[in-house]
């Protein structure tokens, strides 16, 4: 069974709809800097970092371009395979921008995402909740067991 | 920024490697991926042009483990040095916890270590970043050549280390140092989010 | 947008009842060609019918039926009609329910041999 997990639970809703009305195989919500709020389907946490890594990137980079060509932003990318397509779409939220990386394959279309791509963005605009203060995360100790940890990183 | 979750108990966080092109940055997430075993580790990706050199960046993720109850995940990116890449080493430094300087301790190469290093200041105050808050360590690598071609690392500390951070000596290709600058980055950008700011 | 693909949509939606009629990729769901009235969602129409099409293609094949010629949706206030072309694209049309059925079957299976 395919999983649907979310770092930040307020994701989870929407993209599980999402990923039930588009088809899509593969999907994960993102920052623009890479990092993962939400997927669907990866099997691996180091895998889904990789694909996050590679799809702000692309996005990152037409970006830049499109800032060049004193144009907006792309809103989205398609790139269709033989097999599988890959959609990439990126949209605001009162806590900042989002992207979402969509794999599909031939059960579902690129205007099925697109079409569920906009559903998902209303969704999560919706679903986000009010900005947290920061609050302390690790022990005051922590260095010991970062110690420990990288230690058997390196088979220290 | 660093990404937790309090509800799954994850921490994830963005490390970048920078520094002038061939200094060793690659070399670093190469020896850590060698040494790391497969389930600790993701992929390697590296986007690089035809000769090895880095085109966008290589991209290393690494599953610490637990720590403080919360499982730890480190991303480690590159930058390519090269001077003309400015662009993309603006998109990959974006979102970045801490950042490891890896300087060529060879004595011709000073010169491009010092304008990588105020390229880094100039593209950290452009993204809103305050430099001296972000953690930060430097890694004087190829410390294995000849004495006569490189500059010692108190050399080195005094053309590059303004801020007085940690600093490590390393020969990245056969690991030395490697081990000791990750520890120390990623001590930092722990400790500022044990302190309860956001790395 | 080209003139011929404009030609053969102005054709269905001249009938008298059809709110909109489009040349949809069938793999993609994306609209190549529209000619809609306002309010007709067209390019959610277009994904969802190109989704359906599908559906309904494979039903078939797995029935050994042979291919879909035409689907005539029926709701409580309006018809939705597909007619698969050759090279995978569909003519779409969306009208009221009373619409002359058969003559905007007749024009979208024109529309479909004319852009193949």
């Amino acid at each position: 069974m395919t999983e649907t997990r979310a770092v930040e639970a307020w994701t989870l809703e929407p993209l599980e709809r999402f990923v039930a009305e588009s088809g899509a195989r593969l999907t994960l919500l993102m920052t623009p800097a890479g990092q993962v709020l939400a997927q669907h389907g990866f099997m691996r946490a180091v895998d889904v970092m990789s694909a996050a890594a590679l799809g702000a990137a692309i996005v990152a980079s037409t970006g830049e371009i499109a800032r060049m060509l004193d144009q907006h932003e792309f809103a989205a990318l398609n790139h269709q395979g033989v097999q599988h397509g890959i959609f990439l779409g990126a949209f605001d939220t009162p806590r900042g921008g989002l992207l979402a990386l969509v794999v599909y394959g031939p059960d579902s279309s690129a205007g099925l995402v697109q079409l569920f791509f906009e559903e998902l963005a209303r969704g999560l605009v919706a679903a986000t909740p009010a900005e947290e203060q920061p609050k302390a995360v690790l022990a005051a100790n922590f260095e010991e067991e970062l110690d420990r940890s990288l230690a058997s990183l390196f088979g220290r | 920024m660093s990404l937790v979750n309090f509800t799954t108990r994850e921490i994830t966080c963005k490390i970048v490697y920078y520094g002038p092109g061939r200094s060793g940055k690659t070399t670093n997430l190469q020896y850590i991926y060698g040494r790391v075993p497969d389930n600790r580790r993701g992929r390697m990706v590296s986007l690089a042009t035809q000769t090895d050199r880095t085109l966008f960046f290589d991209f290393l993720p690494l599953e610490l483990g637990s720590i403080s109850g919360f499982t730890t995940r480190f991303q480690l990116y590159t930058v390519p040095g090269q001077v003309y890449y400015n662009a993309t080493r603006k998109l990959v430094l974006q979102g970045a916890d801490g950042v490891v300087f890896v300087a060529d301790s060879q004595a011709r190469q000073l010169d491009e270590n010092i304008e990588s290093m105020q390229n880094l200041q100039a593209n950290l105050i452009e993204q809103g970043v305050d430099a001296r808050a972000m953690p930060f360590v430097l890694q004087y690598n190829k410390q294995d050549l000849p004495r006569d071609l490189i500059l010692s690392p108190d050399e080195l500390n005094e053309a590059l280390n303004f801020w007085d951070v940690p600093s490590f000596s390393a020969a990245a290709l056969k690991g030395t140092g490697v081990f000791e600058t990750l520890k120390a980055a990623s001590e930092q950008v722990l400790r500022k989010l044990s302190q309860g700011e956001p790395a | 947008m080209s003139t011929v693909f404009q030609r053969v949509l102005d054709n269905i939606t001249r009938v008298r009842g059809v709110r909109g009629a489009m040349l949809v990729a069938g793999e993609d769901g994306l609209i190549v060609a529209e000619s809609l009235m306002e309010g007709v969602r067209g390019n959610a129409v277009a994904a969802l019918a190109a989704s359906l099409q599908k559906r309904f293609r494979q039903a078939m094949e797995a029935a050994a039926v042979g291919m879909p010629h035409f689907l005539h949706l029926q709701g409580e206030d309006g018809t939705l009609i597909i007619v698969p072309a050759p090279d995978g694209m569909l003519v779409v049309a969306v009208g009221a329910p009373d619409m002359n059925v058969g003559l905007v079957r007749l024009e979208m299976l024109r529309a479909a041999e004319s852009i193949s």
